[in-house]
């Protein structure tokens, strides 16, 4: 253990030996680490986004303007009722102006549109989302809006089956080619980091050989390469971790406004588990496999 | 200690080393001559394990090398030291941790390691050098790093590539003096070597000639095997216990 330990700080000590190697090792695995993170936290945002809405069903109703408020108050509360109902947002026409003055920034409509506080021209309306059984879908879907639409007072329907697919889509593009394209891009990021590592081996083939000529054992031998390729692995994915991190804190809002709405997610916990110790892991195997017997 | 028989050795189709055999016990020390190319160094790695036997048998140290497996070659080379031709130090390295580093792979203490390596410094004139980058001292003293580097675990075989040749004559005489002194203690000695003063130093050595691969001359009985062999005895480096090899032949 004493020599373990000794050959580990001898291996620490070696870096300063050939610095620049070891630092364009270095950069080498933490741009590779950094590429492969930056498409994988937009994996993950795409996921995570469709993952909210996958599997809703949003019906946006109008009344005629003018229809009685307690009608309508009334009809919103039967469609609580609904099968797969899960929430519903409504918005009276007063509300409905107000929300459209706070769209456009002022407080108060009042303030802002007071000539058509007695005559609002906007209707009610109600954002309605329900998350329906996936079997009989379609017939659930028709029933659905025809009841919407026979509703008293009711002007207009329009729903966003869409989203619905888009959800059902993501989940098969995300089994069938997102997996295999993450799978395989951790297959390039292993190998340039292993291969890198391996490269920067060879710059010790002499120191390798001596050690040879000298009666050292494999094992002697191999320890200071292992200590290096896996530190070379470990600090060069932490260090794109903390640049992805950074980056992240930087944009994390960049795309979260309407109609978009959409906050990018950074790397979940079992990701960046898997970016520590897959480099760790394979500048390990580098250092391993670069030192011919 | 080593036993050579019928050793041959090619690099491709040029033959390095033909039918070559020889035999020596504990501290004796035999000086290998011959031209450039005549297979001096070819037959010092093959004895060294640093190339593969081809042809013939070769036991150093109790070690048959044509059955040694890649993991007890570090076991053969803690019995033989070498020193070679283009040195094999690490320049990027000091003086002390090039000489430590065979002390270093056997598990050595450092307080043991460090008297270790000041002795060998001494030794080759070189303890005032320690903390020195081997790439700032002269091609002299990288060599008698290596030299050091050898003799600093006082090894049972030590096999030395042309070890003087980059030395002035006073300090080739004198390692030459510190060779004799790990003879005397018992270490066996092969020393290639163009210098006929390094020779005549050594009276009771025994010297192999070699040209394009064989044994040419010898100085002793039964050293030479095969047929292309002269019995010229080695006249020209005063070499005593000379015999006249035509009759010792095998045939």
């Amino acid at each position: 253990m004493r020599v373990f330990f000794r050959l580990c700080k001898q291996a620490l000590q070696d870096v300063t030996l050939n610095p620049w190697a070891q630092l364009l090792t270095l950069a080498a695995v933490t741009l590779m680490a950094f590429l492969v993170g930056i498409f994988l936290m937009a994996i993950i945002t795409l996921d995570h986004q469709l993952g909210v809405i996958k599997g809703e069903t949003i019906f946006q109703v109008y009344w005629r303007p003018g229809v009685e408020q307690n009608l309508i108050a009334g009809q919103w509360r039967q469609l609580r009722l609904l099968p797969g109902f899960a929430h519903i947002q409504t918005y009276t026409p007063l509300e409905a102006l107000q929300e459209l003055e706070g769209r456009i920034g002022r407080n108060s409509s009042s303030r802002n549109f007071p000539f058509l506080n007695e005559n609002n021209p906007l209707p009610a309306t109600a954002l309605i989302t329900f998350t329906p059984e996936a079997e009989d879908y379609e017939r659930w879907l028709t029933e659905t809006t025809s009841y919407l639409a026979r509703l008293e007072g009711v002007e207009r329907v329009s729903s966003t089956p869409l989203r619905d697919e888009l959800g059902q889509a993501w989940r098969t593009v995300n089994s069938y080619v997102l997996r295999p394209i993450i799978l395989f891009l951790t297959l390039i990021l292993g190998l340039v980091v292993g291969n890198t590592v391996r490269l920067a081996m060879l710059s010790k083939s002499q120191e390798v050989e001596i050690l040879q000529l000298v009666g050292a054992f494999d094992w002697y031998i191999r320890i200071p390469m292992l200590v290096i390729g896996g530190l070379q692995g470990l600090v060069g994915s932490a260090l794109a971790l903390f640049l992805l991190r950074f980056i992240h804190l930087q944009i994390e809002q960049i795309l979260n406004f309407p109609p978009i709405l959409m906050e990018i997610q950074f790397l979940n916990l079992q990701t960046i588990v898997l970016m520590l110790a897959l480099p760790t892991l394979l500048g390990i195997v580098g250092g391993w496999v670069g030192i011919k017997r | 200690m080593i036993d050579v028989r019928h050793l041959s050795h090619s690099f491709g189709p040029h033959p390095a080393l033909q039918d070559c055999s020889f035999h020596l016990s504990r501290g004796e020390v035999l000086f290998l001559t011959g031209p450039s190319g005549a297979g001096k160094s070819t037959l010092l790695r093959l004895l060294f394990a640093d190339l593969p036997l081809q042809r013939g048998e070769a036991v150093v140290a109790g070690f048959p090398l044509s059955k040694i497996r890649a993991a007890q070659v570090p076991l053969l080379r803690r019995q033989v030291s070498m020193v070679f031709q283009d040195f094999k130090i690490l320049p990027l390295r000091t003086v002390y941790d090039n000489i430590v580093l065979p002390l270093q792979v056997r598990g050595m203490d450092k307080t043991h390691a460090d008297r270790r390596v000041l002795a060998a410094a001494r030794a080759v004139e070189l303890e005032n050098k320690l903390e020195s980058s081997c790439v700032d001292i002269s091609g002299g003293e990288q060599q008698r790093v290596a030299v050091a580097r050898a003799l600093v675990v006082n090894p049972r075989i030590l096999l030395a590539d042309e070890p003087t040749g980059n030395m002035d004559p006073e300090l080739a005489l004198q390692i030459m003096d510190i060779f004799k002194k790990f003879q005397n203690y018992g270490t066996t000695l092969i020393i290639a070597t163009h210098s006929p003063e390094l020779i005549l130093r050594n009276p009771r050595a025994r010297i192999l000639r070699l040209d394009q691969g064989m044994i040419t001359q010898a100085n002793w009985p039964g050293a030479i095997l095969n047929k292309f062999s002269s019995a010229v005895p080695l006249a020209a480096y005063g070499g005593g216990a000379r015999h006249d090899s035509t009759e010792e032949r095998d045939g």
